[in-house]
């Protein structure tokens, strides 16, 4: 086993092709250099020895799990499994196969944007008398903003994530999000879904432009939706007859929305307190949207309106309580206690309510993200259904339950190898496979 | 310079002397100021008959007579024979008080807090010992004449801003110019150490970068000014008596801290944190200065330690939040209620020139939450006079003192009370204002239909 | 270490934040308050009165009441008990006050933003009152549309919401929206309006446009129910701002002006009968004593400040009377706070204007009844009536003394705050942080 595991690259994955590369590349350098991917071809895997959950059924003790094509060819006990002649076989004993986590809500690979308060008059002045920040890009794709990097793939693999929403994070429209596998660095080869979603925030950005309130936040998404419903009915009826009617001047704001208004695509909210929440699902139930409840760190507080709306939630892990919360209003002490104590508990609420979530990492670090989640577990979230929270629900919400969530041959090869319990505190990822793509964290010397 | 300033104790017999000086000579062009048609002149003898007298020092009479002459109180007493020629002042149904005295105020500096051609109480920059409150006074403000007519008849001015605010005054509410006002033209230095809150009230809702300074760098900072005074004097003095050796230049800061480092002029420290309250303490002792602390929002949790100190306290304006949810909903309430129990010395003030009428309502505030009724009436009247080192003078009706008289138709503290008659150093004062004057003016419209 | 023994005091307040609001629903509205001084408010005072609270509701008044067994009894004697104290302007329970970017705003809704955690909700509780109509500010000409909350502190934004009471628009005039005291910074340009002509034209100007987006809509309702209507008929854009505009000249939405100075009201006066909206009340209007006339020919009231004054150059003649003179002279006036702090001592404010002139009895009805009617709640609240909703309160004297304490705000016969209950639970803090 030791052999076979030196064998490979640590931990970026192996280029087993890599005398064949050469010749192929040396054959087109003149022209163009290929990305290397694009003619690799992929080995075939072969994990045996290895405990399998696989999320849609009972876990299987000591079972094997094939892998070809970046797709999970078949898994079972075993000894009901053959592993092909062609199979690179990965001893795995003492490892645990789970599906890949799917955190449905991050902003990775954005640059970071300084938004610091700031703390003079000079400072003020010097803010608000920049060029007003527009509020709205709804035709935004934030897949043209992203630059994926290396170690940030490599940092969210640790923490057993193998897919992600990258959502934009500015404005009140913010744009339109991605669905990414981590499978290394190249954008193109990442898509999963693009576009996803259209991401709306009930957050302002500074700056003396309408809106610059809550109250007219919430104003202008209600003008705009409405405005992108007329739009679109005085473009159909103008292409109809225009006669009496003038032309639609072509607004590509409302030309973005268009899809996301009529033709129903998914409408992302950032619920960012119990209020947003019900924000939230007023503009739902008003403009009929197939929507998506995202943030939610305060869903316990809501959870009468989200038993009857049934709105899919993405609860980010993130336990500090909101500004305007009572908890952040009545001292330091409180703060700490409902951030260690009631905050933690919003997931296992919500499962008693009866109410389906996915869980995310939103505005976490990796190392937190994993902290949280022990934390949540602790304040009464069954292990059971936090797996699920991390990998069908996320999938079914994401319109990807086809190709992710569970260890189902036909699935999309997204598996993480752990040692120990996922939900361990001590447990390591030292495996990880995303679209077949096999990356190694095992630590020398174990 | 500093010879006219009066000082406490040491200077006390003397300062004493001036004022009797001082309002005799004011005194005697009485008709010219704001006296009623119908009142005599201070110095004229005046009786108040039939009159409950709450004299705050000594028991109540529930009706009796004050006896008024050359502007203090010659005698009262339930049985007093009326001397011919008094002007007889009726009172039956009408309670006597003494006239009541503002801890802090912005009464006179401040007119339209909003219109900045009109606020006199804020200098730019942070240390302004230079700075005198009483060389700022409106004395014809509009609001002095609507705090006289709820019973006030002296109040001290407070600068405000950055860490030595300026000089602060006593005066009188009665006089046709500053001067004519005054009782103490330098009461006390005023330092303002930041608060609980800190920045929450910057520019725009912004932190300003005073929020930043903490008290210990503040104390810091006055320590190390003080130092300085001290050295400047003695460099000075040197310097007078060896030509031979360099003068330190004229230095303003220093000059003006003079009377503070020499223990003569009183530092009023605006101070609101139990540990700023003890740091300050710790501070006033290490330095051997006066002081009276001012706002003390959590005075009450270190009550003990303020009242071994002996420092009074000027109770900041109850119309405000408590400093921290967690201090309870009643803090700032019960926070006289406490001190007053654990034996400090305490005085309510408006802390506002527009609201200083509500003096009283401050009062009856603490009142409500616990604070003995008398105890409440003391510190509007008698306690400030004893902090602010003018108890010979005021704060209590007794003979020999000024006769600064309310008569009222009921309680004093009492929001629906009407005050009926102010008398300030015997004469009695004009009691009309603006609230009256506009009413007046706009209810002809109603008369003339 | 005195963290340390503070630290059960901060759990023990949060206790009483999460266990407390369902321990106060086992009551479910159901109390016996007994041997009150009661004044109704509406009629004459009642000492050693009873008051009987079913379901929320005031179910008897008298004395010598029973109550069914297990019901809530609160003795009162020697206290006074009247009806919740309301609040006819506030800014409080909101994330936000203004969307004041624009000279006009009517798009935006107060019922959008409430923020139900605002310890406010709990300040006001502690000073008696028991609801608020908590508004937008006064930064633009055309502000928003209020709400009116009662102050059930603990309990969802939800059921926060009066839904019964007038809905209502903010107008703003004078200072405030000329942006006269605000330094203007550089590069910017000075907002339009910045006099009270432009204040005053911009309202005009919104009104027309409202008419005739309501003028399109109807021509296009003709269109659509005529025998032959064109099959491309598009119905006009539907616009928010002018959406609201036009229910207030439905006369669906009351308009509440924030005013100072006489002129303002005096053509504020003028607009509504100029398009026929209807005014709720004149915000702040310190100068209504100089036009008593004037409103009491249009019927409408004033929400004022009772003393607060001198702030800024409009309310420089903001006499103290203003409150009792308007009422001697029959206008409906309110005291109102609009503040998170002056909320709690409300009924300090109102009886100051014994001292102005009006009866305890009168001033208690500005903060009470009047200011339920200006609100259009006057049927359910205001006043100690069978049939009425048991908002209360419980004052140690009587509650226009300057030396009085709230002791018990009750809301639909809950006890939404008890004195002796945060005083008993800060002394056992106290005992276990000293252990």
């Amino acid at each position: 086993m030791k052999q076979k595991l030196r064998k490979q690259h640590q931990p970026w994955p192996q280029k087993k092709w890599l005398p064949l590369l050469i010749l192929l590349m040396l054959g087109v350098a003149m022209v163009l250099a290929l990305p290397a991917a694009a003619t690799e071809v992929k080995p075939v895997y072969a994990l045996v020895n290895c405990r399998l959950v696989p999320v849609s059924s009972p876990p299987i003790e000591k079972g094997t799990i094939i892998v070809r094509d970046g797709l999970i060819e078949a898994l079972g006990p075993a000894d009901k499994i053959t592993v092909p002649a062609d199979a690179e076989v990965i001893e795995a004993g003492g490892l645990t196969v789970y599906p890949g986590l799917i955190s449905a809500h991050t902003n990775l690979f954005l640059e970071t944007r300084e938004q610091e308060q700031p703390q003079t008059a000079e400072d003020f002045l010097g803010a608000y008398t920049q060029a007003a920040t527009p509020q709205q890009f709804p035709e935004l794709q934030v897949f043209k903003e992203i630059k994926p990097k290396k170690q940030t793939v490599e940092a969210w693999h640790r923490a057993g994530v193998t897919t992600v929403v990258v959502a934009p994070n500015r404005g009140i429209f913010q744009g339109q999000s991605v669905v990414l596998n981590l499978n290394g660095d190249q954008p193109n080869s990442m898509v999963l879904k693009q576009p996803w979603a259209l991401h709306v925030n009930f957050t302002t950005e500074r700056g003396g432009v309408y809106p610059s309130s809550l109250m007219g936040t919430v104003a202008f998404i209600r003008q705009k939706f409405y405005d992108a419903s007329h739009y679109a009915l005085h473009q159909k009826k103008y292409q109809s007859s225009p006669r009496f009617l003038k032309r639609p001047e072509y607004d590509p704001f409302l030309e973005a929305l268009v899809p996301f208004v009529v033709d129903k695509r998914p409408v992302v909210f950032q619920c960012n307190n119990q209020e947003d929440i019900k924000r939230a699902l007023r503009l739902i139930e008003e403009f009929k949207l197939n929507a998506v409840l995202t943030g939610c760190n305060e869903a316990w507080r809501a959870a009468e309106h989200l038993k009857k709306a049934r709105v899919p939630l993405l609860v980010a892990l993130d336990f500090r309580p909101p500004n305007a919360s009572i908890y952040n209003q009545q001292g330091e002490a409180v703060r700490k206690k409902a951030e260690a104590e009631i905050y933690p508990a919003n997931a296992a609420t919500l499962l008693k309510e009866n109410i389906t979530f996915a869980l995310t990492s939103f505005g976490l670090s990796e190392s937190s993200f994993a902290r949280n989640l022990q934390a949540a577990i602790k304040a009464g979230l069954e292990p059971q259904a936090a797996l699920r929270a991390l990998t069908v629900e996320p999938a079914r919400i994401l319109g990807l339950d086809r190709q992710l969530g569970t260890l189902e041959p036909g699935k999309i090869a997204n598996l993480i190898l752990t040692r120990g319990d996922l939900f361990g505190e001590k447990t390591k990822v030292v495996r990880v496979l995303v679209d077949g793509i096999l990356f190694n964290y095992e630590e020398k010397g174990q | 310079m500093f010879s006219r300033i009066i000082c406490f104790k040491k200077y006390l017999p003397l300062s004493f002397l001036l004022i009797l000086l001082l309002t005799t000579w004011l005194l005697s062009p009485a008709e010219a100021r704001t006296d009623t048609e119908n009142s005599g002149p201070g110095s004229a003898l005046q009786a108040i008959v039939n009159v409950r007298i709450v004299p705050v020092v000594g028991q109540e009479i529930p009706s009796g007579t004050i006896l008024v002459e050359n502007g203090k109180i010659k005698a009262l007493g339930a049985n007093l024979e009326i001397p011919a020629g008094a002007r007889i002042i009726e009172a039956r149904g009408l309670t006597a008080y003494p006239g009541m005295i503002d801890g802090y105020s912005s009464l006179g500096l401040v007119e339209i807090s909003g219109v900045s051609a009109t606020v006199d109480n804020r200098e730019t920059g942070r240390i302004n010992p230079q700075v005198k409150a009483i060389e700022a006074l409106k004395y014809d403000s509009m609001h002095i004449p609507i705090a006289r007519a709820n019973g006030i008849v002296a109040a001290v001015v407070a600068p405000s801003g950055g860490l030595i605010a300026g000089q602060s005054t006593l005066v009188k509410l009665d006089g046709w110019t500053n001067r004519e006002m005054v009782i103490k033209e330098s009461l006390a230095l005023v330092v303002e150490l930041p608060g609980i809150r800190g920045g929450r009230r910057g520019f725009m809702g912004m932190g300003t970068q005073q929020a930043a300074v903490s008290t210990d760098r503040a104390l810091a900072e006055l320590k190390e000014l003080f130092h300085r005074a001290r050295m400047y004097e003695i460099r000075r003095e040197q310097a007078a008596k060896n030509l031979l050796l360099p003068r330190p230049d004229f230095d303003e800061t220093s000059h003006c801290l003079l009377p503070v480092v020499r223990g003569e002029l009183p530092v009023i420290f605006s101070v609101q944190a139990d540990k700023d309250i003890l740091q300050t303490i710790r501070f006033v002792q290490e330095e051997k200065i006066k002081a009276i602390f001012y706002g003390v929002h959590q005075g009450y949790k270190v009550a003990g330690e303020i009242k071994k100190a002996g420092i009074p306290c000027l109770i900041g304006s109850l119309y405000d939040q408590p400093p921290v949810w967690e201090d309870g909903y009643d803090s700032l309430f019960m926070n006289p209620v406490l001190l007053n129990q654990a034996g400090v010395k305490i005085a309510f003030s408006s802390s506002s020139s527009s609201a200083a009428k509500d003096l009283p309502y401050h009062a009856a505030k603490a009142a409500a939450f616990g604070l003995d009724r008398l105890e409440a009436l003391k510190a509007v009247t008698i306690y400030p006079a004893e902090i602010f080192g003018v108890d010979k003078l005021m704060g209590s009706l007794e003979a020999g003192k000024q006769a600064n008289i309310v008569l009222a138709d009921g309680d004093l503290l009492e929001l629906g009370t009407r005050i009926e008659k102010v008398f300030i150093e015997g004469r009695e004062v004009d009691l009309s204002n603006r609230y009256t004057e506009l009413l007046e003016k706009f209810r002809k419209r109603e008369k003339e239909k | 270490m005195k963290n340390l023994t503070r630290l059960p005091i901060f759990i023990l307040l949060l206790v009483i934040m999460l266990a407390g609001s369902a321990s106060w629903l086992l009551a479910a509205g159901n109390l016996l308050i007994k041997n009150a001084t009661i004044l109704p408010v509406t009629g004459p005072p009642i000492t050693g009165g009873d008051v009987l609270v079913t379901n929320g509701i005031i179910k008897q008044i008298g004395r010598n009441l029973t109550a069914p067994p297990g019901t809530r009894i609160i003795e009162a004697q020697g206290k006074y008990l009247i009806p919740g104290i309301i609040d006819t302007h506030t800014h409080l329970a909101l994330s936000g006050t203004n969307e004041g970017t624009e000279a006009i705003t009517p798009e935006v809704n107060m019922a959008e933003v409430i923020n139900p955690d605002d310890p406010a909700i709990f300040t006001a509780l502690s000073g008696g009152v028991t609801m608020v109509h908590t508004m937008h500010g006064s930064a633009n000409v055309i502000g928003g549309v209020n709400v009116v909350l009662k102050m059930k502190w603990g309990q969802p934004s939800e059921k926060l919401v009066v839904r019964e009471a007038y809905p209502t628009l903010k107008f703003a005039l004078g200072e405030n929206v000329k942006q006269s005291n605000r330094t203007l910074l550089p590069g910017r340009p000075q907002r339009y309006p910045a006099t009270r002509m432009g204040a005053n034209a911009i309202i005009r100007r919104e009104l027309l446009r409202a008419r005739d987006y309501l003028a399109e809509w109807d021509r296009y309702e003709k269109l659509r129910n005529s025998k032959n209507p064109p099959e491309n008929l598009l119905p006009p854009k539907k616009d928010l701002r002018l959406e609201t505009l036009a229910d207030l000249l439905r006369g669906k939405l009351y308009a509440r002006c924030h005013a100072y100075v006489a002129t303002e009201m005096v053509e504020f006066l003028n607009l509504a009968k100029e398009f026929g909206f209807k005014i709720g009340a004149f915000e702040h209007a310190w100068e209504a004593y100089k036009i008593t006339d004037e409103l009491l020919a249009a019927g409408v009231g004033i929400s004022v400040f009772i003393d607060s004054w001198a702030y800024k150059m409009e309310a420089a003649e903001g006499i103290a009377y203003n409150a009792s003179y308007c009422t001697q002279r029959g206008v409906l006036v309110s005291i109102n706070s609009d503040s998170s702090e002056r909320v709690r001592r409300l009924f300090n404010e109102a009886g100051k204007a014994v001292k102005y002139g009006l009866t305890p009895d009168e001033a208690l009805k500005m903060v009470t009844i009047n200011a339920a009617r200006q609100l259009g709640v006057d049927r359910l609240v205001g006043s100690i009536e069978v049939g009425k909703q048991a908002d209360l309160a419980l004052f140690n004297e009587h509650p226009m003394s300057a030396y009085t304490r709230c002791d018990l705000t009750i809301i639909e016969g809950e006890v939404y705050f008890d004195r002796q209950q945060v005083i008993k639970e800060r002394e056992e803090a106290a005992r276990k942080g000293g252990n």
